[in-house]
């Protein structure tokens, strides 16, 4: 068979189905309940921020902290100086459990994320 | 169907007038459930699928750009959408021998005898491997043309000619048993 008569058997007319009569009625009823639907709740990123920030600072302060006892060694620890505003930044944190803070929004972000990723792939 | 009604229509869908969305639906509702049919096989199917495009649709017209026709924007969401699903719940197979229809008997004139063959053809696009059957659907099926097509595939235009040009050899490939199925012979 030459590639015109391909051409011209497969754009011959086709036999088409007909859509049933209530299509139309059925989408436009989908479209007005997902326009009914109030938008998703975006991630609250301008709260988010700073305390992602702050989890980034620790992250960096802890892995100079071990850095440094790492080189001066663990019996020389107490001869580390440390300056006095982050011994009492670091006092106030430590008593207001920012660890815990750090841990627990990191955590929270993973869960946004994955959340999110997981609605997207399936939306 | 007319690319200035598609964007008028979008506009005021955007603009808020949710039931202009209802026009673009009508114009473009037999298209899109022949395509997911050509797709699937199922009728029931192919209007759920077709109904999930329309949504997506909706849910994105604003990202539609105007450099490119509506129809192909629609295409190429239809397309994709109907790829993952069948991705999802494959349609059934459908065997070569399956596609062969028996010859119409009223065929006693060559006319008939080359509609049979036509037809032949076309149902033994269903038998091709997705690739290659969803590049020649949309290309001749949806009459499009390259451009077209491999924007609704979302393939450049190199790799859909190649799949067509494959499809097309698979196709001459398969010709003679299934005319012979047919009870038709080949000829050229």
């Amino acid at each position: 068979m030459r590639d015109e008569d391909l051409a011209r058997a497969l754009k011959a007319d086709v036999d088409e189905i007909l859509p049933s009569s209530g299509f139309v009625a059925s989408v436009m009823e989908a479209v007005r309940l997902e326009a009914a639907t109030p938008p998703p709740i975006p991630f609250p990123w301008t709260r988010a921020v700073p305390g992602l920030a702050a989890a980034v600072l620790a992250l960096v302060a802890a892995f100079v902290v071990v850095v440094q006892l790492a080189r001066t060694g663990v019996h020389s620890s107490a001869a580390v100086a440390w300056p006095p505003e982050l011994v009492r930044a670091w006092e106030i944190a430590n008593d207001a459990g920012l660890g815990w803070i750090v841990a627990a929004s990191l955590l929270a972000f993973v869960c946004v994320r994955v959340a999110m990723r997981v609605a997207g792939a399936r939306g | 169907m007319s690319a200035a009604e598609d964007q008028a229509d979008v506009e005021r869908v955007l603009a808020g007038d949710i039931a202009a969305f209802e026009a673009i639906v009508r114009r473009w509702q037999r298209p899109l459930i022949n395509l997911a049919y050509r797709f699937c096989r199922d009728r029931g199917r192919a209007e759920d699928m077709a109904q999930e495009a329309f949504l997506r649709a909706y849910r994105s017209l604003a990202t539609w750009r105007r450099d490119a026709a509506f129809s192909t924007w629609l295409f190429a969401i239809a397309a994709n959408l109907y790829r993952s699903e069948l991705r999802r719940i494959p349609a059934a197979t459908v065997s070569l021998e399956a596609v062969a229809e028996p010859q119409d008997t009223r065929a006693i004139d060559g006319g008939l005898e080359d509609e049979d063959r036509d037809r032949a053809v076309r149902r033994a696009v269903y038998a091709l491997p997705p690739k290659y059957r969803e590049a020649l659907v949309l290309f001749y099926f949806h009459d499009m043309d390259l451009a077209a097509t491999a924007q609704s595939l979302g393939l450049r235009e190199g790799t859909v000619k190649a799949r067509l040009f494959r499809g097309r050899e698979m196709l001459r490939g398969k010709l003679p048993r299934l005319l012979s199925a047919s009870g038709l012979e080949v000829s050229g």
